[in-house]
């Protein structure tokens, strides 16, 4: 821990830091372009020239190549290092063109403001400047290669942090390129972080083209709603359009990054399907209206049919404070509490998340420092993508990664493949088969330093996320905890899981039976949620009353009798728990409302002259539910009461948007063991396996317009040995027998899916959507078209 | 298009990349490969190179790219790389580059009409003790002078036509 003396400013440092990161800690900004936090320093730009006044090498240095030494006496503002930054200003400057009035990078460019720190100001430079060919990257990333200053932090993103192998540097000197071998779409689905790393205007977000002036933008710190991982964004809007979506800093989950899911996948909050009014028994409503007949048809049930006859279903979707309020109101209705996940495997899984593993729990920070992990049952880049690049920084460090799933998993690294089926993870972990792999990873993970064990939520259910717990406990030594990192299904799903009263299985069968006569949907769809996607639909329309609050177009919206339209997260403030049981508030970007492209449809809006914003109706769930309540706390109150109340939360009252956020308390609870031990053999079987995909399988990027080139269609993928032995070829239309129908999708082959398997995506939206993630595999059949 | 790499070629380089750890390794030596067979390397041959070495093409070109001495445009038969480099400059280069570019009839950069000599200006050959000097196909010339340079094109010339 090195102390010295930057500018007359004392400080203390880690071993190993540099003397600029020393400045940094100061808050001096020293100027500089190839540093980047998380992509380290290469002292290629210049930029950063300090004097070392006193140290064991003394003079002119480049601050980021220079360790911090004890006693060192450091000035940022020698003439001779002035100079020397001003010249490299210059230099970077030659070739770049004097575009900013028509660059989009113009108000967040790190070249204009640099150039000004470092006191360059007049050009002397009057030569032909360089000019290159540019070439299209696709639908996500603008190149304008002639504004380059070959900073090589794109390359140094994408090729090394992100692993993608489609985009580099090419030539040398003057004639250095960064592009792809021949146009077309970047590969990567993390291919958006170019454009945030770039420190000037060559890459840009195209789909965020010549729309808002950073200083016109309306940003503000949020959480990326798309998977479970709670990665930090900035989302940006403007004439109440969200347009784009940037990376935010959280050290401990996603670092600097984010993928092209959450980045591309917000077309959902500009969606024209969204519902924007109110509405009550088929017509439209005011809000006020609207609760206030809520209130007296659930009264008139309670009177009619007791408490038993209403259900309320809360959602991983929802924020905390809605789900808070949601429980609060039915116990004040002393009806059943709320059932916050309608698919049960998945309910018990994130039981098991939130109780039994909850002092075990990695963050993604900590999955990135680890030097072996062993993900069981889960395909990071289709149900949390950055988590698959957390494990390319494990891999990058010299650490291991073993993936037990019977997928075709695809990392942005190498890695260790054993294609098992679903219930031979269960097994495996159970120590009931495969036990030579079982003894050789637990002997490694014994081994290891900082073990991480990743679960996936929907193939290892609540049994294998116990198993694994159990596994967890078994590699603890006394220097350090093996680690765990469950993937569930939500952005708040952990939240939701903390919430849960007592299981409940039964309300398929309470909604059959017409024991329950209305139903409460909080930003959830029981029809597209529940693993009985038919029987739930067939339920549903028996109901007396169904009241929904929900902003996305769902089957529970359309046959709403009561709807409540509500806010996305990024139109109100609200706290996610993710999945290592973080809390993280996210702040309002937005006021809801149809966007001005859309009301204007391209021109000048029309001349109305109305008090209210078109479709500016929605409101946060947990506001509509405080109305129903009577309720009349702040945001602030309202979590303050509720940290008071669950000791779990304490802290949630401090939470700032932007922050670190705050882990949970561990579980004080003995652990939740299952009685019922769901292992199955069933080996032999050809078996459907859903699954989530990349893009399009949660419910908001389904609805994102932008995502559209990188998804995929419906399409069954099997082992090509269970195609031959069907007669089957890849390529052509095969028929999909199961008890839920018959579908006709084109066979792919892939020689890393299990035997046995045939792996369906589940896709909302398409006929697909009656298949859902989370469940056991289910008994199928797969056979030729007849002729 | 030609034949890029004989099937004998390729099949010695499979042989060869199957023993090596680092196949990347060879980038540089299928690409002369390609090179010596084809005059020069076109995106198919980058291609081939790559699915050779189970990379992306990308990868293979940011290494073709990168080397002077690797043709990603048709050049003549007999590239001709003169030193613009200091100590070469100091001994008399330039006038022997413009003394190419006259007998030569072509600018830097261009390939002369009857289609057997590219000129390139480089950057230091490493024969500097040799300067002025140039460096045709893997030879390298020097101290030359504007007979010395006429007569190595016509070598050249009665090479090409025999």
């Amino acid at each position: 821990m090195p102390t010295l003396t930057i500018d007359n400013q004392q400080v203390t440092v880690p071993d190993g830091n540099t003397v600029f990161e020393a400045a940094e800690q100061l808050g001096i900004v020293v100027p500089h372009f190839c540093y980047h936090h998380a992509l380290g320093a290469v002292g290629a730009c210049r930029m950063c020239a300090v004097t070392v006044v006193e140290g064991s090498m003394p003079g002119m240095k480049m601050s980021c190549m220079t360790p911090a030494e004890e006693g060192m006496v450091v000035e940022t503002g020698t003439a001779q290092a002035e100079g020397f930054r001003e010249h490299v200003g210059e230099w970077l400057m030659t070739n770049h063109p004097h575009d900013c009035p028509v660059c989009d990078e113009g108000g967040e460019c790190q070249l204009q403001e640099m150039t000004i720190a470092s006191g360059h100001g007049l050009r002397n430079y009057r030569g032909n400047k360089r000019t290159y060919q540019n070439q299209d990257l696709g639908p996500y990333v603008a190149q304008e290669m002639n504004r380059c200053i070959q900073c090589y932090r794109c390359v140094r993103t994408y090729q090394d942090y992100c692993g993608g192998r489609d985009f580099g540097a090419m030539g040398s000197r003057q004639r250095v390129f960064f592009g792809r071998f021949r146009d077309g779409m970047l590969e990567s689905d993390f291919s958006g972080n170019i454009v945030d790393v770039c420190p000037t205007g060559v890459l840009t977000d195209k789909t965020f083209r010549f729309k808002t002036r950073l200083w016109d933008l309306e940003q503000a710190p949020s959480i990326c709603p798309h998977c479970s991982l709670g990665c930090a964004t900035v989302p940006g809007g403007r004439y109440r359009e969200l347009q784009r979506v940037v990376s935010g800093v959280n050290l401990q989950t996603n670092g600097h990054f984010i993928c092209d899911r959450g980045r591309f996948g917000s077309g959902y909050v500009n969606h024209p399907a969204r519902p924007r009014h109110a509405r009550a028994g088929g017509s439209r409503v005011s809000v006020t209206d609207a609760v206030d007949s809520l209130l007296r048809r659930i009264s008139e049930t309670v009177s009619q049919h007791g408490p038993e006859a209403v259900a309320m279903v809360g959602s991983g979707r929802a924020s905390l404070e809605a789900n808070l309020l949601l429980r609060q109101w039915a116990a004040e209705l002393n009806c059943p509490p709320p059932v916050f996940e309608l698919h049960p495997r998945r309910a018990r899984a994130i039981r098991q998340t939130v109780g039994t593993l909850s002092d075990h729990l990695a963050s993604l920070r900590q999955v990135r420092k680890s030097d072996l992990v062993v993900v069981f049952g889960a395909d990071p880049l289709a149900e949390a993508p950055m988590l698959a690049l957390a494990l390319r920084q494990v891999v990058r460090a010299g650490g291991r990664v073993v993936v037990l799933d019977p997928r075709p998993v695809e990392l942005p690294c190498e890695f260790e493949h054993h294609p098992l089926t679903q219930e031979k993870i269960l097994c495996l972990l159970a120590g009931n088969c495969e036990k030579e792999l079982f003894n050789r990873l637990l002997q490694d993970l014994m081994a290891a330093r900082r073990p991480v064990l990743v679960g996936g939520g929907d193939l290892l259910g609540g049994v294998g996320l116990q198993l694994l717990g159990h596994l967890t406990e078994s590699c603890d030594n006394d220097d350090r905890y093996c680690l765990v990192h469950p993937l569930l299904p939500q952005a708040n799903s952990f939240g939701a899981g903390l919430l849960e009263g007592p299981e409940q299985t039964d309300l398929l069968e309470r909604l059959e039976s017409g024991r329950v006569r209305a139903l409460i949907c909080l930003e959830s769809d029981p029809c597209s949620e529940h693993p009985e996607a038919g029987r739930m639909q067939l339920a549903i329309s028996r109901l007396d009353y169904l009241a929904v609050f929900d902003y996305l177009p769902t089957h529970a919206t359309k046959r709403a009798d009561l709807l409540l339209p509500t806010t996305t997260p990024v139109e109100g403030d609200g706290v996610f728990i993710n999945n290592e049981g973080r809390m993280q508030a996210f702040a309002r970007v937005l006021q809801p409302g149809v966007p001005l492209a859309v009301t204007g449809q391209g021109n000048h809006p029309p001349r109305e002259f109305v008090p209210a914003t078109p479709g500016c109706h929605p409101r946060p769930a947990w506001q509509l539910l405080q109305q129903v309540l009577g309720d009349e706390r702040t945001l602030h109150g309202l979590r303050q009461a509720a940290a008071e109340h669950e000791s779990r939360l304490e802290g949630l009252s401090d939470l700032q948007p932007g922050g670190e956020g705050l882990r949970v308390m561990p579980s004080s609870q003995a652990p939740v063991e299952e009685s019922t031990v769901e292992i199955w053999s069933q080996d032999g079987d050809l078996r459907l396996l859903p699954v989530q995909v990349r893009y399009g399988s949660d419910h908001a990027s389904c609805l994102s317009d932008k995502l559209t080139p990188r998804m995929t269609g419906p399409q069954l993928i099997v082992h090509p040995q269970e195609a031959e032995k069907r007669q089957l070829k890849a390529g052509e239309t095969v028929l999909l027998k199961t008890a839920q129908g018959t579908f006709r999708f084109p066979l792919a082959c892939d020689e890393r899916v299990v035997r046995g398997r045939v792996i369906v995506p589940c896709l909302p939206g398409t006929p697909l959507e009656i298949l859902v993630p989370g469940g056991l595999s289910l008994p199928c059949e797969i056979e030729g078209e007849a002729p | 298009m030609a034949e890029l790499l004989t099937a004998e070629q390729i099949d010695q380089f499979r042989a060869h990349i199957a023993h090596i750890e680092h196949p990347r390794e060879l980038i540089i030596d299928l690409l002369r490969a390609v090179q010596d067979k084809h005059g020069w390397v076109p995106d198919e041959g980058v291609e081939l190179v790559a699915g050779l070495l189970g990379l992306t093409p990308l990868e293979v070109e940011e290494i073709a790219t990168f080397y002077y001495k690797i043709y990603r445009r048709p050049v003549g038969r007999y590239p001709i790389h003169i030193c613009d480099s200091i100590c070469c400059w100091s001994r008399g280069g330039e006038a022997l580059a413009e003394h190419l570019q006259k007998s030569l009839d072509i600018a830097p950069g261009e390939t002369s009409a009857d289609g057997l000599f590219t000129l390139l200006p480089t950057c230091c050959l490493g024969v500097c003790g040799r300067a002025p000097a140039m460096m045709i196909g893997r030879e390298s010339y020097g101290p030359l002078n504007n007979e010395d340079v006429d007569r190595v094109l016509a070598e050249l010339r009665q090479e090409a036509q025999a």
